[in-house]
């Protein structure tokens, strides 16, 4: 029995590594914010050519959001969807966590130049 | 049961209102799947199933949007279906694991709906990051509804000495 608590929480402890390694690996990658419309990009952003913060406006047929570009970082200033879970999460800097606006079918994400 | 449907709703919601710790999309605490998870030991499979439906249909009607129901939905049918399939495979003292396992089935089913909504698949790079978040709030709801199912066997048996 406390054999197999011991062996279960090392699994989880190694996956959780394992995890934590992978999103940090991929994470600081890249400058490049891309804006996704149902998966096709809406607008790119360099964020390390930004020298004065800018807001744009992303109007498609599922709603409204204002994004805000600024030095090294993007975020979700408004919307006009109900949950605001994008607004809430404010700028996002590196590739580790996408802003997601699901009822308006929008993701930005930090990528690599190459990408 | 209407009764573990009223308190896993009201956990639902609660949880809702308390701004989360960690600003992140996906990341919380899940302490609803608390009551899930402890229904599935007391009461059966198919008693933590209509459960959760429940919690996810009225859910719904207070958070007020149509895809909150669709990603909500992915998220608890995978976990319970995941929790139904393994929970005869593990003694009571892991129900943690069972737990945590429920909790990578709830977030891969959200991703999988929040990927095929806005259809990016590039979103998979977030996998990771929701794969430690399962583990660690998994583990956390699993041992909270160890002690609950712990706790309210006791108290039946005081009530029918």
């Amino acid at each position: 029995m406390k054999r197999k608590t011991v062996f279960w929480i090392a699994l989880f402890a190694a996956l959780a590594a394992l995890g934590v390694g992978a999103s940090v690996l991929h994470g600081p990658a890249g400058t490049r914010a891309v804006v996704y419309v149902d998966g096709e990009i809406y607008r790119t952003a360099d964020l390390a050519a930004v020298a004065a913060p800018y807001e744009f406006t992303v109007e498609t047929e599922y709603g409204r959001n204002t994004v805000r570009v600024s030095p090294g970082a993007i975020e979700v200033a408004e919307a006009d969807c109900p949950n605001q879970d994008c607004v809430k999460q404010g700028a996002i800097s590196d590739g580790a966590i996408p802003i997601v606006c699901l009822p308006h079918h929008l993701v930005i994400q930090i990528e690599d130049q190459n990408e | 049961m209407a009764l573990l449907t009223a308190l896993e709703l009201t956990i639902w919601v609660l949880e809702g209102q308390i701004p989360a710790p960690i600003p992140v999309p996906g990341v919380k605490l899940g302490l609803a799947s608390v009551v899930t998870l402890t229904a599935m030991v007391l009461l059966g499979r198919r008693e933590a199933g209509c459960i959760l439906l429940m919690r996810v249909v009225l859910g719904a009607l207070f958070a007020g949007s149509f895809s909150a129901i669709l990603f909500s939905m992915a998220g608890g049918a995978l976990s319970w279906a995941v929790m139904a399939g393994i929970l005869g495979l593990f003694p009571e003292k892991l129900l943690w694991v069972v737990s945590v396992f429920g909790a990578m089935g709830h977030n891969l089913g959200q991703l999988l709906a929040a990927a095929a909504v806005t259809k990016t698949p590039s979103l998979f790079w977030y996998g990771p990051a929701l794969l430690v978040s399962a583990i660690v709030t998994g583990a956390f709801t699993g041992l909270g509804a160890m002690y609950l199912v712990r706790a309210l066997r006791s108290y039946q048996k005081k009530q029918r000495p």
